[in-house]
């Protein structure tokens, strides 16, 4: 247990879902730290965000998972020390942005960046927890070019059965298109969708799907990904927000949508991986444990020892 | 800690280790499952376990937890004896009154103290379900109740003054949500008091608060034994049996079985209560190559009997690794029979009882109430007796 005193407070870092984020010194270890300040509303006593998020990190110890270190209680506030991280992705890619044009990564650090965003998915899905946010934003790096997942604030454990999760979750532009229809029964393809909106995103350096709302960010969805029907997605004209009357779309050669954003070219196993997480059919999509075996990722699995 | 690893072996999931073998039949055409890396593992329901902090921080041989407590009671006997000493120099006491305070302010033992949280745990729970709380929520309040009478006494903090606390932090980390107030109003309790000492709870949980129950197994148990046993069981008797091991389920929960035993571990004790044929026709078909684990050898195994053949179990094991019979289901009963025999072992503490200690722990924490009440009875003891004399 440590006290307040032990940290210094630097500047500010951010703004998570429920709580104002700082960097901090630990002043023992010499060691940065991300503080996590939670105000203690005397109304509720604990926001629940809090003790939801505390509740899972201290299941999830991985190397692609942000550390949970501490937690330290002041007076009107509760500090959750964290492992601290030099940058987001997000941050880092608006950084590359020239003049107005945004600039993908370099393919071999999109490998490695997926490759490690997966890991720390895999294990939360097999520690049966979905992240239920995944976005730039939410994935810290830092110099050695590690990736971590952060941000638990709207995860949640699942078990059997998953079918009484509100469908408000996940920043909109990567929220699947079941979620989008209203289905309540999503599990760990949900953050697997983000997964693949992350990756076509650092590729290209900008959002595959910017939607405004629920139903512009369908719309986009189906522009590119084809509009859905029973015959690929049985049940999907039984969800609650499906709109028959939507402008029909065939699918677009999704290598074709990304090529031009790019100088390097993007091969036949890159798209089939991007496919295998962009399928709009939540039951179709890989699993993380199935993209980690990729062929796309062959050259990394094929290292491990 | 070998103990509790051994046991942990026997504990993987039968129903969900057949979901894996039937996801590995399933002829997949996806690129990715025939690119398995060499290294691929399927990590087990298990494993998960073995990993959580529940396992880490609150699974313990039985002599840890005779020690956990043993140091915990001891802590406050020191405190309270230290208290008492300087009670005793600070007053200028009569030999009447020292008298009651050698008789009656005396720290509570260490089995005193047990009995009374055990007490109160039980009362957390009638609580927790009169509020018709789900029964996870309930099951998370009883585990938090009862983990922070391990490290703290019951002379430190008053075991009622936590009892709506806990349930209320078990709402909030269950999700299942419930205002303050409305939560105060239902319990007939108020704001300040539930939320006075949640800091406390949480620190003394060591922030460790996702909950692993045995209802979740119960259930997979259940789906399972219906598909090994198909045909062979009534559909309407299993639904009684469900709801019967429920219960025993809940009762389980206020006991140690839940420190020195897994979630599915004690689900199979429950099941092993209630119908012990089933229960061992289920694992006969589920591991069909250990023969004779009804032998009544097997039940009145000794220590080193259990370690014999868990080594030649171990031997086997590593001939035929990826097999099912990897599962030592001859072990796996001894050590639920274990776990059965602790859950029936009756656990009564009376309210007469209760208030017994309870009274005593009020006592040896204030001791001037001992001395007032002693004067107050002087008191009335000469009033009477000078009325006695007017007469």
């Amino acid at each position: 247990m440590s006290s307040s005193s032990q940290f210094k407070q630097l500047e500010k870092l951010g703004n998570g879902t429920y709580a104002t984020v700082y960097k901090g010194l630990n002043k023992t270890t010499g060691v940065y730290v991300a503080l996590k300040e939670v105000k203690l509303d005397s109304e509720e006593g604990t926001p629940s965000t809090a003790i939801r998020e505390i509740s899972l990190m201290k299941e999830l110890k991985h190397e692609n998972i942000v550390r949970l270190y501490d937690v330290i209680h002041t007076e009107n506030k509760l500090t959750l020390v964290f492992e601290f991280m030099d940058n987001d992705l997000k941050k880092y890619m608006d950084s590359r942005t020239v003049g107005n044009t945004p600039r993908g990564l370099e393919l071999n650090l999109v490998k490695y960046f997926q490759w490690q965003l997966l890991q720390g998915l895999a294990f939360c899905h097999e520690s049966k927890i979905l992240h239920r946010d995944l976005k730039p934003q939410n994935l810290l790096i830092n110099k050695k070019g590690q990736l971590k997942l952060g941000d638990f604030g709207l995860a949640r454990a699942f078990g059997i059965p998953v079918n009484t999760f509100s469908s408000e979750v996940v920043t909109l532009w990567y929220r699947a298109p079941d979620v989008l229809m209203g289905s309540r029964t999503y599990s760990t393809s949900i953050d697997i969708w983000s997964c693949g909106c992350i990756l076509a995103e650092m590729i290209t350096g900008k959002p595959l799907f910017p939607g405004t709302n629920d139903e512009e960010q369908l719309k986009l969805i189906f522009d590119i990904m084809g509009t859905p029907n029973e015959s690929l997605w049985p049940g999907v004209t039984k969800l609650p927000k499906y709109n028959p009357n939507i402008q029909q779309r065939t699918p677009r050669d999704l290598r074709q949508v990304l090529q031009p954003h790019t100088k390097e070219p993007l091969d036949g196993n890159l798209m089939d991986f991007l496919h295998g997480l962009l399928q709009l059919n939540p039951d179709m999509r890989l699993s993380a444990k199935q993209a980690l075996h990729h062929p796309w990722f062959a050259e990394y699995y094929h290292h491990t020892p | 800690m070998t103990d509790i690893q051994t046991d942990e072996k026997g504990a993987s999931n039968p129903a969900t280790s057949s979901a894996a073998e039937k996801e590995k039949e399933t002829p997949s055409t996806s690129p990715a499952e025939k690119n398995k890396p060499p290294n691929y593992k399927r990590i087990s329901d298990d494993d998960i376990y073995r990993h959580s902090s529940q396992y880490r921080m609150w699974s313990y041989t039985r002599e840890q937890l005779q020690e956990k407590r043993i140091d915990t009671n001891a802590r406050a006997v020191a405190y309270i004896e230290e208290n008492l000493l300087k009670f005793r120099e600070a007053h200028d006491l009569a030999e009447e009154e020292m008298k009651v305070l050698e008789a009656k302010a005396i720290p509570l033992t260490m089995e005193e103290e047990l009995n009374l949280v055990n007490f109160y745990a039980k009362k957390v729970q009638v609580i927790a379900q009169h509020l018709n709380l789900p029964t996870e929520v309930v099951a998370t309040s009883i585990s938090f109740f009862r983990r922070f009478f391990l490290e703290n006494s019951v002379m430190q903090i008053d075991p009622k003054s936590i009892v709506h606390t806990t349930i209320f932090l078990a709402c909030k980390s269950e999700n299942y949500f419930i205002s303050v107030d409305s939560f105060a109003q239902k319990a007939k309790s108020n704001r300040e008091s539930i939320l006075k000492f949640e800091f406390k709870l949480l620190e003394s949980l060591k922030f460790s608060l996702l909950n692993h129950h045995p209802y979740k197994p119960l259930h997979g148990f259940f789906l399972d034994i219906q598909n090994i046993l198909y045909g062979k069981v009534d559909l309407n008797y299993m639904g009684q049996i469900y709801d019967r091991c429920k219960k025993r389920i809940s009762g389980a929960l206020l006991s140690d079985v839940v420190y020195f035993y897994t979630p599915p571990q004690i689900t199979l004790a429950a099941l092993l209560i209630e119908d012990e044929a089933l229960v061992t026709r289920y694992l006969e078909m589920k591991f069909p190559n250990v023969e004779g684990i009804q032998e009544p050898e097997a039940k009145n195994m000794t220590k080193e009997a259990q370690n014999d053949t868990s080594k030649t179990e171990k031997d086997k094991k590593q001939n035929t690794k990826d097999e099912k019979s990897s599962i030592d289901a001859v072990k796996l009963l001894a050590v639920i029979r274990e776990c059965k025999d602790l859950i029936e072992e009756p656990n009564p503490l009376s309210t007469e009882d209760a208030k017994r200690i309870a009274a005593k722990n009020y006592y040896c924490q204030n001791p001037s109430s001992l001395v007032q009440k002693l004067k107050r009875k002087m008191n009335e003891d000469t009033s009477t007796a000078e009325k006695r004399q007017k007469i």
